[in-house]
């Protein structure tokens, strides 16, 4: 029976109990009665929101009696958040970040990703097309992750801190807060006082930042007007980024794929055949000496290859934020420290310091005890603390608890009695 | 605060408190003793509807200094959100023009003090320009938040720890889009019975607005510009454009070169652009005309090709006849032989750029 396949009533059952031994565990996020909370739970359909609590105490009995699948909390700050959106009341709200790599395009999407149509049977790998052969748009899916993805989703997360650390001056210690988000990447909050009251058009400046939308390097020393002035490779925010990135772009690509791009015949020989000379440039020089190296009779010509390099380029040095998440000032998110309805897995909050060697598939493991015997209908090879399971397709198997409920919260299998 | 500094920013805190000290009633506004008063309020706001720039006249403190509130209240009055956004930025444009010739402390002063920056002292240079302050990224948003040009993009700026460089020129410029906004809040649609002496200027000015609105809101296009035949990318640009909405480089000269080339008057498009956004007129004039090649080398640019549109991610909502065409001039001529097979000319006001847009 297809809606078998998940056991939810088992993995509820052990939720719950999780809950009942480790929500007084659980700290309320700052400022608790400004924020609202909103919870699914297993087999609901309907988010619980609009929910507000008037300590920690009462926060964390909530979760003990209820065990949600799913737990949320706004960044915003609401002077009424029981109330519905018109009447909440906006005070101002965190700076949210969403890193996930279910937005980006990963090799090992295809090993681990599968999709289905649902019209037609059409099936295949990594993401599903926008619309199908058979013209319908319908897809059954099937997400799993490894540790490439969560280790692309790390990357973009240090990228993403260190703009906010070097460039927008928040403190590591007071305003930054990294959770690992349950699933496939990582929340950065932002809480300080120069971030909450941030209108919608500020926050999308901030993601154009961070992403490096707009950038046009004629700002950032390619200018052939500039007066001079050293190499940027080792400049603050993007204008040494900038630098950095078509350094990088210029060393490490292929003479075809520069090529492929038809710029103009100067440009093209310059970073082509004479490539090191062009990286000699950028480590010594000002980048105008660059732009002077390549031609100076066509200004124009000049500039949009340049914002074409640049354009390629930038990507490098950006960190892949979800745009939406961001700029919406009404926002849900994850709440740190609670399960995540769709892995098993803990959201968890990290050290900055432990970061890069941190390791959701060891730490964020809530369920340490325990086995249970499930039927896979098919799962991929996963790691999990350490330890290799699968791939698995039609068998069952006796599995610790962990890897049972990541089968099953994933829909992979169902508990075999 | 000095009367003269409070006549050159009577939006700020401390001028409005001398103004408040004096008491004044309506009836007293309505003794001749304030006819210059009166009379210098309704020229700013006339000013800022003919000229979009509040003239930078100092002679008479006082005059300077009452005029204002009474100005923005003869705003109020009208309710008329375009009106609030033409008379906030000319009155900001003012403010430019004077702190061009205050020191560097003045400046500095106003955006700590009156405005509760966190603006720092700097003296690095980058591309051999001197950038003599930093400002948090924070007050930053918010100041430019009105501004369009690629340039003022954080992502084009130095930021570091928090703050961003600039020049002196710049800060003047930021102090300006604060300016407005703090000017643009103080525009809160009243109801009052005014004194006939006021009135009457209220009465002028209304007139004066009537008699341009048309004008400054783009509309009364000749009619052989057919709006309707415009391609997808242009009306994107053009939408864009009213919707303040940052437009591009590309944007802004895809837009006005192909608006020149179809035939629309040089001042007609310099209005539309002043009349929806915080272009500087005598920038955008010289743009618009440089565009149209009556300045600087004097080519006349065509519109960029098709490609050219799509590799800026401006060819949006691709037609029919786009798939016909390798450049949005043919577009246009294509369908606006279509159109004239389809229907009769359309009556000139029902052919605008603001309906269209609508
Ligand atoms: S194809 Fe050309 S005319 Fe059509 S939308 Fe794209 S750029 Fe515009
Ligand atoms: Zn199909
Ligand atoms: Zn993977």
């Amino acid at each position: 029976m297809e809606s078998d396949w998940g056991s939810p009533r088992f993995v509820a059952e052990q939720f719950h109990r999780w809950y009942q031994s480790n929500a007084r565990a659980i700290p309320a996020p700052t400022e608790i009665k400004q924020r609202e909370f909103a919870f699914l739970q297993f087999g609901g359909k309907t988010m619980f929101r609009h929910i507000g609590f008037p300590d920690e105490l009462t926060f964390q009995r909530y979760l003990k009696d209820n065990g949600p699948a799913h737990s949320y909390h706004s960044s915003s700050y609401y002077q009424r958040p029981e109330a519905d959106m018109a009447g909440k009341g906006w005070v101002g709200a965190d700076l949210v970040f969403d890193i996930d790599a279910d937005h980006f395009d990963l090799p090992c999407q295809h090993e681990h990703d599968t999709w289905k149509c649902k019209n037609c049977d059409e099936e295949g790998t990594g993401k599903h097309p926008e619309i199908c052969k058979c013209g319908k748009a319908a897809f059954e899916e099937e997400t799993w992750l490894c540790e490439r993805c969560l280790q692309a989703a790390k990357h973009e997360t240090q990228k993403l801190l260190d703009m906010l650390i070097q460039d927008l001056g928040f403190s590591p210690a007071g305003d930054l807060v990294v959770n690992f988000s349950g699933n496939r990447g990582y929340h950065v909050h932002v809480r300080s006082p120069r971030a909450r009251d941030l209108d919608q058009s500020g926050r999308r400046e901030v993601v154009d930042y961070i992403l490096g939308t707009g950038l046009k390097a004629e700002y950032l020393g390619f200018n052939l007007r500039a007066k001079g002035g050293r190499s940027t490779l080792a400049d603050e925010g993007w204008r040494g980024r900038a630098g950095r990135a078509l350094y990088d772009y210029i060393a490490s690509t292929p003479p075809e794929e520069i090529k492929a791009l038809k710029l103009g015949r100067k440009i093209t020989n310059l970073i082509v055949n004479e490539r090191d000379k062009a990286l000699t440039i950028l480590e010594e020089s000002h980048p105008s000496i660059l732009l002077k190296a390549v031609d100076l009779s066509d200004d124009e010509k000049l500039m949009s290859d340049l914002s074409k390099l640049m354009e390629i380029a930038v990507k490098s040095q950006a960190a892949d934020i979800d745009t939406v998440v961001t700029t919406d000032i009404h926002r849900l998110i994850r709440l740190p420290n609670t399960l995540h309805g769709k892995t098993g897995w803990q959201v968890q909050t990290i050290e900055l310091d432990g970061l890069p060697d941190y390791d959701p598939m060891t730490s964020a493991i809530a369920f340490r005890s325990g086995e249970a015997k499930v039927y896979v209908r098919h799962a991929p090879k996963v790691r999990i603390a350490g330890a290799e399971y699968g791939p698995y397709t039609q068998e069952a198997v006796t599995v610790p608890m962990a890897v049972a409920l990541f089968l099953l919260c994933k829909k992979g299998a169902r508990i075999e009695p | 605060m000095l009367e003269r500094e409070a006549a050159k920013y009577p939006f700020l805190t401390e001028a409005a408190k001398l103004v408040d000290a004096l008491n004044l009633q309506l009836d007293d506004l309505a003794s001749p003793a304030y006819e210059k008063v009166l009379d210098r309020a309704a020229e700013r706001v006339v000013q800022a509807i003919e000229d979009g720039a509040v003239d930078d006249a100092l002679d008479d403190y006082m005059t300077e200094l009452l005029s204002f509130p009474i100005a923005v209240m003869f705003v109020s009055a009208k309710g008329e959100p375009f009106l609030n956004r033409r008379y906030a930025l000319a009155e900001a444009v003012r403010v430019y023009f004077l702190l061009q010739d205050e020191e560097r402390d003045k400046l500095a002063q106003i955006a700590r003090d009156d405005f509760g920056w966190a603006l720092k002292d700097s003296g690095e240079r980058y591309d051999g320009v001197l950038h003599d302050f930093r400002l948090h990224f924070h007050d930053y948003l918010r100041s430019s938040s009105s501004f369009h040009e690629d340039k003022w993009k954080l992502v084009n700026r130095i930021v570091k720890n928090g703050y961003v460089l600039l020049t002196q020129r710049e800060v003047a410029r930021l102090i300006q889009g604060e300016a407005e906004i703090l000017i643009k809040d103080r525009l809160k649609p009243v109801k009052i019975n005014l004194p006939e002496p006021i009135q009457r200027r209220l009465d002028r000015v209304s007139k004066v607005f009537e008699e341009n609105r048309t004008r400054l809101g783009g509309e009364g296009l000749p009619s052989e510009v057919i709006n309707e035949a415009f391609p997808p990318c242009i009306r994107f640009c053009m939408e864009g454009l009213l919707a303040g909405r940052r437009a591009s480089h590309m944007e802004r000269f895809a837009l006005t070169s192909f608006l020149v080339t179809v035939g629309m008057p040089l001042d007609s498009l310099v209005d539309l652009y002043t009349s929806v956004s915080d272009f500087d007129p005598a920038m955008t004039k010289y743009q618009v005309e440089h565009i149209a090649g009556v300045k600087g080398n004097r080519t006349k640019y065509t519109p960029p090709l098709c490609d050219t549109l799509r590799t800026h991610g401006i060819c949006r909502n691709k037609d029919d006849i786009c798939e016909r065409i390798k450049h949005p001039l043919s577009y246009y001529r294509i369908k606006a032989r279509r159109l004239a097979y389809q229907k009769p000319p359309l009556p000139p006001q029902a052919s605008n750029i603001t309906q269209q847009s609508q």
